[in-house]
């Protein structure tokens, strides 16, 4: 029974990092993978999404739905920045980079001088679970399901819709998809937005669990760069392996030596990882059929 | 190699004409006029101006080091580093822990300052090494650096608990260190020490002219050449026989090294180093006014961050926070309007129209 | 006559692409050659090969008497490989002059290095050109240019991929005399070229290269009358 119980203990450890890295990151990849921009007011959207969540939740609307909002919200807020701002810098992909970076200096100040420095939250709901005389939450074992979730969905997505056809076409041989008469310019809009609400899920889904500041998004963004980092440029061979890679690292590091090490232990993870094998995990995956 | 044969006041002569070169904006008398005036008139500021506003202007030339340091990485070497706090806060603690290890008697501030800044320069060494050796590039830099910083930062912040502390120095965790000695001169019937004020002031200026001079040497001088080339085209210096990850990696130390400087300026003159000092906006501020000034021009970035360190300042009095909205939204129109940098544009123009003058 | 290159059972592969099949081949110190085969045929492989870009599967790479292998581009380039690409691999931003700096540099100084870039300037033609920067020259010229940092290295022999694509006849004729002088300096010269009139005008011998093997070698007589060379390059028309 003591051996099920640390077991369970694990396991539990390990699945909630890996759904925090999965979830956190997803946004992030999406647009990288797909526009090569690092998008660096990706933790703004995440408070943007964890801000409506909480906002709506609280205005009396069911969690899922105020989670769905929140999404949706951030995704249509990563249209309109994509318009105004990213679509003038596609020549320019650091220049990009550097404009989302004023863009999440503006965004996590805005919110502090609008909203003030803290936000009510939303309790966790669910309750937890009682396994082997130790407590679990149920709401962080829903959140590891929506992380399996999710990576099906991006999968279906990417691979089995028309929508994702044509945005691999575009990322591959833009010129190509643009005289096939795709209008790459909203295929990019698309992605961005896409990329956005993505962020935004992740910050209604950790809504629950978080206290409501405006700079939240830090919280997530060295987890999710380590993990594009990790995976390597193409998110659906590299992303998932270096979340759960990742996962087994953090998790097995801060069971014995506490949280610390955790962070540690995933950053020389980093570091090793780029001297090794500098295309990341889906580069040295391809790598061997190339 | 071949060394050639030339007397020293030759060689002397030669290293003084990098001053100027294609990699510096500015050349001719009446540039360096400009420059003399531009210095003498630093100097004499303190005459005119109480000691807290000169205390206040030595905050300014603190940042100034980060700044170039991150032009000759970013704007000349063409590697995005996001990460420079990384090595600011590192010296920032270093400098913290060893005065108040040792003290400040015996010029020891002095040995500490430039232990940090060897520390800093160390662990850019390093950083640099894994990336560039390890073949990373373009984004996936600014990704790595911002990561270490953010990391170190996370690590600083929990380190609150009494068992956190190096000889005598507690870290603190989130407060951070405080309480350090300033920078001590040893001096004849007892030392000197360097408070936010003038004398600090003449320190920093004098420091800032000489780095400003040496690091234009650099970059006129053949190891200046590779960089820009490099930046242009890294393949084609590879088949010139030049090991680019090397040329890549020095740079990045000596870029790290000039932040860590300005880290340890920084603990030296406010007594305090807290870890948000590496956080993400902290991080954002060196681009801010790199890109705003001129990234690829040694001057123009020296100008832009006073100006833009001047300005934030002015705004401050509204509130940070909308200074740091004004910072982004400079950044946004910088990127979009000018993405050379305004100070470079200005400049640029101001050329055309005294050769137009002239002519 | 010694030989400065030679290459024994190179061969690489990606994935089931096999771009290099056992090339054994060999140059003669002072020789100006050309190297030929139609598209795909691994011409520019080969060359990637020789400067360390890719790691062969199998096989050794000989120059000047020791074995570079193992050693990475830019080792290889100050044994004395120097090369010129296809597509101009100049520094756009730079100024003319300092282009040539930059490849020189690292062999001389001072007045010797003044006095290089201004033969150099004469070599090239680009007299007057020294502060324009390299990317508003005509595509002939930043051609020219790169040829001539491609010497600034002091090779011993210079690898040149299609040096004359894009260029006009006038062009092409003056670019075969740069060779030819740079030949007569004592340069070895190895060079991938599809125009046969250029290739007629600088190659005492030429190498046929086809899927990644030595088809045929020789005069260049030998090889146009070859009747199997012809027929790849008619089988490759059809393509």
């Amino acid at each position: 029974m003591a051996l099920f119980q640390s077991v369970f203990a694990m396991l539990y450890q390990f699945g909630d990092t890996f759904a925090f890295l999965v979830i956190s990151c997803a946004g992030l990849a999406v647009i990288f993978g797909m526009m090569g921009v690092i998008n660096l007011a990706h933790g703004e959207f995440i408070m943007c999404g964890a801000y409506v969540t909480a906002s709506a939740a609280r205005g009396g609307l069911p969690l899922p739905l105020a989670i769905l909002t929140g999404a949706l919200v951030a995704g249509a807020v990563g249209m309109v920045v994509e318009r105004l701002v990213i679509r003038h810098l596609y020549q320019r992909p650091l220049d990009s980079i550097i404009a989302t970076w004023g863009i999440s200096l503006i965004a996590t100040q805005g919110v502090l001088i609008v909203l003030g420095s803290t936000m009510q939250g939303i309790g966790t709901p669910l309750g937890s679970i009682d396994v082997g005389g130790r407590s679990y939450s149920l709401y962080r074992l829903v959140l590891m399901a929506c992380a399996l979730g999710l990576l099906g969905g991006l999968y279906l997505l990417f691979y089995h819709s028309r929508f994702g056809v044509i945005a691999r076409a575009t990322i591959q041989k833009p010129q190509m998809a643009y005289a096939l008469g795709v209008n790459t310019g909203r295929m990019y809009g698309l992605t961005f937005g896409l990329g956005a609400a993505l962020a935004g899920l992740a910050g209604g889904l950790y809504a629950p669990t978080m206290t409501m500041v405006p700079t939240m998004g830090a919280t997530f963004i060295v987890e999710s760069f380590v993990t594009v980092v990790v995976g390597g440029a193409d998110i659906f061979v590299g992303a998932a392996p270096a979340a759960a890679i990742l996962a087994l690292i953090k998790a097995g590091l801060t069971a014995w030596y506490g949280q610390l090490f955790g962070q540690i232990g995933l950053l020389v993870t980093v570091i090793l990882v780029i001297r090794i094998l500098p295309g990341g995990l889906s580069g040295w995956l391809k790598g061997t059929t190339r | 190699m071949t060394i050639s044969k030339t007397s020293s006041g030759s060689r002397a002569r030669t290293f003084l004409t990098r001053l100027e070169g294609p990699q510096t904006m500015g050349r001719g008398p009446a540039f360096w006029i400009a420059v003399t005036v531009a210095a003498a008139a630093a100097a004499a500021y303190p005459l005119i101006a109480d000691a807290w506003t000169v205390g206040n202007a030595a905050y300014f030339l603190i940042w100034t080091f980060m700044a170039m340091g991150l032009s000759v990485i970013w704007g000349y070497a063409g590697v995005l580093s996001f990460g420079q706090t990384a090595f600011f806060g590192l010296a920032g603690y270093a400098y913290g822990v060893i005065t108040l290890n040792l003290g400040a008697a015996y010029g020891l501030t002095i040995l500490a300052l430039v232990l940090a800044v060897v520390i800093g320069g160390l662990f850019a060494l390093v950083i640099g090494y894994f990336m560039f050796y390890g073949r990373i590039q373009g984004v996936f830099i600014g990704i790595v650096t911002l990561s270490v910083t953010l990391v170190l930062e996370t690590f600083m912040a929990q380190t609150a608990g009494p068992q956190w502390r190096i000889g005598e120095a507690r870290l603190n965790g989130f407060n951070g260190m405080s309480g350090m000695p300033p920078l001590t001169l040893p001096w004849f019937g007892g030392d000197i020490v360097l408070y936010p004020g003038p004398s600090l002031y003449y320190l920093l200026l004098g420091l800032v002219v000489v780095s400003y001079l040496g690091l234009r040497i650099m970059l006129n001088s053949r190891f200046g050449n590779v960089l820009v080339a490099i930046r242009e085209n890294p393949h084609r210096v590879a088949m010139l026989g030049y090991d680019v990850r090397l040329y890549q990696t020095l740079a990045f130390a000596i870029g790290g090294a000039f932040a860590a400087l300005s880290g340890a300026l920084y603990t030296a003159w406010g007594q305090y180093i807290t870890p948000s000092s590496m956080g993400l906006t902290s991080a954002a501020l060196p681009i801010v006014w790199v890109a705003v000034g001129g990234r690829r021009d040694i001057t123009a970035t020296l100008i832009g961050t006073i100006i833009v360190l001047a300005g934030f300042q002015m705004l401050t009095i509204y509130g940070s926070q909308y200074a740091l909205i004004v910072m982004g939204g400079l950044l946004l129109v910088t990127v979009l309007v000018a993405p050379q940098g305004l100070v470079v544009g200005a400049m640029t123009l101001l050329g055309r129209i005294f050769r137009r003058g002239k002519s | 006559m010694t030989e400065i290159l030679k290459v024994h059972g190179l061969r690489k592969a990606f994935g089931g692409v096999v771009v290099a099949n056992g090339i054994d081949f060999s140059l003669s110190a002072g020789a100006m050659h050309c190297l030929i085969g139609p598209n795909g045929a691994g011409k520019s492989s080969f060359f990637r090969l020789l400067l360390g870009e890719h790691t062969p599967d199998a096989g050794t790479i000989t120059f000047d008497g020791s074995d570079i292998t193992g050693l990475r581009s830019f080792q290889r380039i100050r044994r004395g490989i120097s090369v010129k690409f296809q597509v101009p691999g100049i520094f756009k931003a730079l100024s003319v002059r300092q282009n040539l700096e930059v490849a020189f540099q690292e062999h001389r100084h001072g007045q010797s290095l003044s006095a290089t870039v201004r033969e150099m300037l004469d070599f090239t033609d680009l007299r007057g050109e020294d502060k324009t920067p390299a990317g508003i020259l005509s595509h002939g010229q930043q051609q020219w240019l790169e040829i001539a940092m491609a010497v600034g290295v002091e090779p011993k022999l210079l690898l040149l991929d299609e040096p004359t694509a894009g260029m006009s006849p006038d062009e092409t004729r003056k670019t075969g005399e740069m060779l030819h002088d740079l030949n007569s300096r004592g340069i070895t010269i190895l060079a991938v070229e599809h125009d046969m009139a250029f290739v007629e005008q600088i190659a005492r011998r030429v190498t046929v290269l086809h899927f990644g093997s030595i088809f045929a070698e020789g005069t260049i007589a030998e090889i146009i009358d070859h009747p199997g060379v012809q027929e790849i390059y008619l089988g490759a028309a059809d393509d």
